[in-house]
């Protein structure tokens, strides 16, 4: 009976002495969340980071743009990860300009996906086509206007069935955008959001439903995200851009489009709307995908959790962006990083500025 | 019911005296703390599924509040269901797009949600498969109870039919989606075309009409085979073992008089069929509603195989959604503003109506259709 | 014979060939669906679907161990909840009837909560479970087992407790009274004669109940969430064979899709082998008594 009570309190006194040591052990312990497109990058990049300073433990949940905002404005992680820029609204509820850091992480881009048989070559289209091709003015593959800027190809009599995402999402809000730009019809009649009233087509949930969707149905047209087009090896084309080239969509031409946007920046908050660009070699319908942190970091408790999330994000703005191209994300151009990097210079921890080594 | 005489050792107790002439009617007093407990169990219990109701009612109101004292019964006709707003260019009278300083001049669309799509594509799924069922199944029906007994073959039919319906609804999801779609897309949606393409009082069916910038244009549907049709079908094979079985049920409580009455008076065997369908025709309409409720609610295998398309639109070639089918689809990550209360709108409207089909069903078929358990 | 009368005839024999067809034509929908379930899917079963978890790998996606074992523990949650709660309300329905002001509406309350849309209800198990636990541990959304297994006991109360009412019915009035002429209290009578005489079949309801649960997947969309993670730890989003099946099925990924068609023969097959099983053990039960 003594021996039982003895060996229950060593228990409990071993595992109190190990709970005290874990406890006191130097780890520090970051989480976000946030945007389901960057997620893969974003766990590589928590991983190798994890190599080179092992202490240093993140942990990021992917749960979509809006639980990323809605995480980040009551505190519950240390950055949040939004594909779309913030609104005013909610830069306000989370303190103003003045109180966070909004800077662009990496750049992605939609791509138009088709499936049409018989057809191999890689077809171009214009915004303006696309526009009309969701709005029902275009409604079978050898329209004249298709056939005019795919001279070569014999475009089939088939019926175009537009394919779109039915949740929320970043995609769907940078397509639609883009489109806006194109077509004052479809800014007028569909508009731009993460979701969208698209009068006809069928509805695919996420990129895998909308992917499904296309394969399935002869002669569907539908937009995915790059890199998982990429991934898949599914079909897309090329999209006309501003200064008239038909530019299929790279990590090259991605970061392309980001160049030239340095007015974007206005104190710590970078926000650019990157469909569009002006650039020769962009590719239209390209976007940012954006962390937000606080740029007094008193939410996280010790000046060491501090620098070593400030540690993690100039790392994966410089030395992390090799690993974008890899996963077919678009690394920042170089004035752009440049930008993030003054402005990481201007975090601070409960009022004393935090140390600028890498 | 008379008295049981008490026995010695139960002097001045109160023993099974007759009680009310319901099953299991029992004496009153209790007088142990395993009646007791048991009581406690079992009424609290009753009060667990009344609180599971009012919860349900309430919580989908409550959330459902802000859309509902938004939009109130207007949701039901709203026809627009538009998460972003919209920057439409304002038009002069001539039509034209006016620019201001080189910038058109836009106003602000705000964000409109309205459920009559989603109520169409309901309505439409489930009345199209009634329409297919129906027949079949009263069929089927009177097969069991007039010729199957004959043939010994009511056991394993029946049996068949009750474990059609015990089928998950994922099951014909899967085979709607990669069966059926792909045969509607390939052989029947073209050959429809082909020969009833020309038939002129038939256009709606083949074509649509899309409102853009003011102006109507006309284009022909395609075919995706996942579209109203493939719905209704699946849910018409859904629906088909409930009614079946129902109507079963029903039709065997018909008094044998009555079949050979009127095969006395001469009637062939499919009239002598009609006195039954006759007879039994409130609990067959009690069936009809069960299987509406059924098809209205379901979401799976609807999901797969309607489009999920957004729109009312007359043809059942073309893709739409069902109220379970939006839910499924949009309630994962809802967008700002109203959407997730006219979501629970949604809900709320999907749960009023299943439960007032299913209290009208059972009404029919367990009350005045006379004899058939309320077990189905 | 008149002319009529021949028409009226002919006509009836054609009806009664529409009759035959119509049987038939239910039965072989059924072995067709059936059909494809199994040719399909037995051709993608393998024991590798058993027993590995998912890869990441498109081309060879291992199999749905997880999420056997995840809707195995689903079930036992919901049923250590619905079943034990749908049994003392089919005994109060059933046994406490004296008080028909309450058992009455309550019935009817039952007959209603079982033709709620699985859909609605899993919409309320996320309002009910998965917000409020998210706002009290400050997290973002928890989905997680308990809230799918608090989705499908909604669903498995109403049926367990009328399929329970109705068996507990017919046994005979007899019984109770012999029981209490003999004087056993109520809750005795309860307990050792009207249950082990209705047990075949109650046992049966309850079992029917786990089955139709077994194959829901709405309910399960809003709370659980799935995942593709073998875990036994109900705190985090939560795997389920109907789940993943659903999110294979409507991927663009061939070896995926057909994974979905196995998962889809088993969870069919079980719920075939349940219903057999069931129906030749009411059959020889009832042979048993009449004989």
């Amino acid at each position: 009976m003594m021996t039982r009570w003895i060996r229950c309190a060593s228990l409990a006194a071993s595992m109190l002495l190990a709970a005290v040591a874990v406890a006191s052990s130097k780890d520090v312990r970051l989480s976000g969340a946030g945007a389901t497109f960057p997620a893969p990058l974003y766990t590589l990049w928590v991983s190798e980071f994890q190599k080179l300073h092992p202490t240093i433990k993140i942990d990021y949940r992917s749960i979509g743009s809006g639980g990323g905002v809605k995480a980040i404005t009551d505190r519950t992680v240390a950055f949040g990860a939004s594909d779309a820029p913030l609104n005013a609204r909610e830069i306000e509820a989370l303190g103003g300009p003045d109180a966070i850091v909004h800077i662009p992480t990496v750049a992605g881009g939609v791509v138009p996906a088709y499936n049409l048989p018989g057809v191999t070559a890689e077809l171009k289209f214009t915004g303006e086509i696309i526009a009309d091709i969701y709005l029902g003015k275009i409604s079978s593959w050898d329209d004249p206007r298709l056939r005019e800027i795919n001279p070569g190809v014999t475009l089939p009599r088939l019926a175009i069935t537009p394919v779109f995402r039915t949740d929320g999402s970043g995609t769907t809000f940078v397509f639609t955008s883009y489109l806006a730009t194109q077509s004052p019809i479809f800014a007028g009649e569909i508009g731009a959001g993460k979701q969208v009233n698209w009068p006809l087509g069928q509805g695919g949930k996420g990129n895998e439903g909308v992917a499904a969707a296309i394969q399935q149905t002869r002669g569907a047209l539908g937009y995915v995200e790059q890199n998982y087009a990429a991934a898949n090896k599914i079909a897309y084309g090329a999209v006309r851009n501003s200064k008239g080239n038909f530019i299929r969509a790279t990590p090259a031409t991605m970061s392309a489009a980001g160049e030239g946007h340095s007015d974007a920046l206005k104190g710590t908050v970078f926000q650019a709307n990157i469909w569009n660009a002006a650039g020769p070699d962009a590719y239209p319908i390209s976007a940012f995908t954006y962390l937000i942190f606080f740029r007094n970091l008193d939410n996280l408790v010790d000046a060491a959790d501090a620098e070593a999330f400030v540690k993690f994000v100039r790392w994966a703005v410089s030395d992390g962006q090799k690993f974008a191209a890899d996963l077919e994300y678009a690394p920042l151009s170089p004035e752009v990083r440049a930008q993030v990097e003054s402005v990481l210079d201007r975090v601070t921890h409960k009022g004393q500025p935090l140390s600028t080594a890498k | 019911m008379s008295q049981t005489t008490p026995t010695p050792a139960a002097t001045g107790d109160a023993t099974a005296r007759s009680g009310p002439s319901r099953a299991g009617g029992f004496g009153e007093a209790k007088r142990s703390v395993g009646d007791w407990l048991l009581g406690v169990l079992c009424r609290s219990s009753a009060g667990v599924m009344i609180a599971m109701l009012v919860s349900l009612l309430g919580v989908l109101t409550w959330s459902a509040w802000p859309a509902i004292s938004a939009y109130g019964l207007g949701f039901l006709v709203g026809t627009e269901w538009r998460v972003n707003e919209l920057q439409r260019p304002v038009r002069d009278d001539a039509g034209k797009i006016i620019f201001r300083d080189g910038e058109m001049v836009t106003e602000t669309v705000p964000q409109m949600f309205g459920a009559l799509p989603v109520m169409y594509g309901t309505a439409m799924s489930s009345l199209l498969a009634l329409m297919i069922a129906v027949p079949l199944s009263f069929g089927a029906a009177l097969f069991l109870v007039r010729v199957a007994p004959k043939l010994r073959i009511a056991g394993p039919v029946s049996f068949l039919v009750e474990f059609l319906a015990a089928i998950p609804s994922l099951a014909y999801g899967l085979w709607g989606l990669f069966v059926l779609a792909p045969f509607l897309q390939e052989y029947v949606g073209p050959t429809a075309e082909r020969w009833l393409g020309g038939v002129p009082w038939l256009r709606w069916m083949f074509y649509e009409q899309v409102i853009v910038a003011g102006r109507l244009i006309e284009r022909p549907i395609a075919m995706t085979g996942r579209d109203l049709l493939c719905g209704s079908l699946i849910l018409a094979i859904m629906v088909l073992p409930i009614i079946t079985s129902v109507s079963r049920d029903v039709l065997k409580g018909v008094p044998r008089s009555q079949i050979e009455g009127t095969l006395a008076l001469g009637a062939t065997w499919w009239q002598s069929c009609l006195g039954m369908l006759r007879y039994g025709r409130s609990g067959l309409f009690g069936a009809v509603m069960l299987g509406l409720a059924r098809a209205a609610g379901e979401t799976m295998a609807v999901a797969m195989v309607i489009g999920n398309n957004n729109q009312i639109s007359a043809s059942p070639f073309a893709p739409a959604a069902t109220m379970a089918s939006l839910l499924a689809n949009e309630f994962q990550d809802p967008g700002e503003g109203l959407h997730r209360p006219s979501l629970l709108y949604v809900a709320l409207v999907l749960l009023v109506m299943s439960l007032l089909f299913n209290v009208v069903a059972r009404w029919f078929v367990v009350g005045k259709g006379g004899g058939v358990s309320a077990a189905h | 014979m008149s002319s009529a009368l021949v028409r009226r005839r002919l006509f009836s024999n054609l009806m009664f060939g529409v009759c035959i067809s119509c049987a038939a034509g239910i039965v072989s929908l059924l072995l067709m669906v059936l059909g494809y379930i199994v040719w399909i899917g037995f051709a993608s079963l393998s024991w590798g679907f058993f027993t590995t978890v998912p890869t990441g790998d498109l081309s060879d996606p291992g199999g749905m161990r997880h999420a056997i074992e995840g809707t195995i523990i689903l079930l036992m949650l919901a049923s250590a909840v619905g079943v034990p709660i749908g049994l003392f309300l089919g005994i109060y329905l059933s046994e406490y009837d004296s008080e028909w002001y309450v058992t009455g509406p309550v019935r009817f309350v039952a007959d209603v909560l079982a033709g709620v849309p699985s859909i609605v209800v899993g919409i309320l198990g996320y309002e009910l479970v998965v917000v409020p636990i998210s706002r009290l541990t400050s997290s973002q959304v928890s989905y997680s087992g308990w809230a799918g297994a608090a989705a499908l006991a909604f669903i498995m109360i109403p049926i367990v407790a009328r399929t329970t009412e109705e068996m507990l019915r017919l046994v005979p009035r007899s019984y109770r009274e012999g029981s209490l002429a003999l004087g056993a209290t109520k809750a005795q009578t309860i307990a050792r004669v009207v249950m082990p005489a209705a047990f075949g079949s109650v046992t049966t309801g309850v079992v029917l109940a786990v089955a139709r649960v077994a194959g829901e997947t709405a309910p399960l969309l809003f709370t659980a969430l799935g995942s593709r993670l073998l875990t036994r730890n109900p705190n985090e989003p939560f795997p389920s064979l109907t789940l993943q099946i659903y999110a294979y099925a409507t991927g663009p990924y061939p070896e995926q899709k057909r994974l979905a068609w196995a998962g889809i023969l088993v969870l069919v097959a079980i719920l075939f082998v349940v219903n057999l099983a069931i129906r030749w053990a009411a059959h020889r039960h009832t042979r048993q008594r009449t004989a």
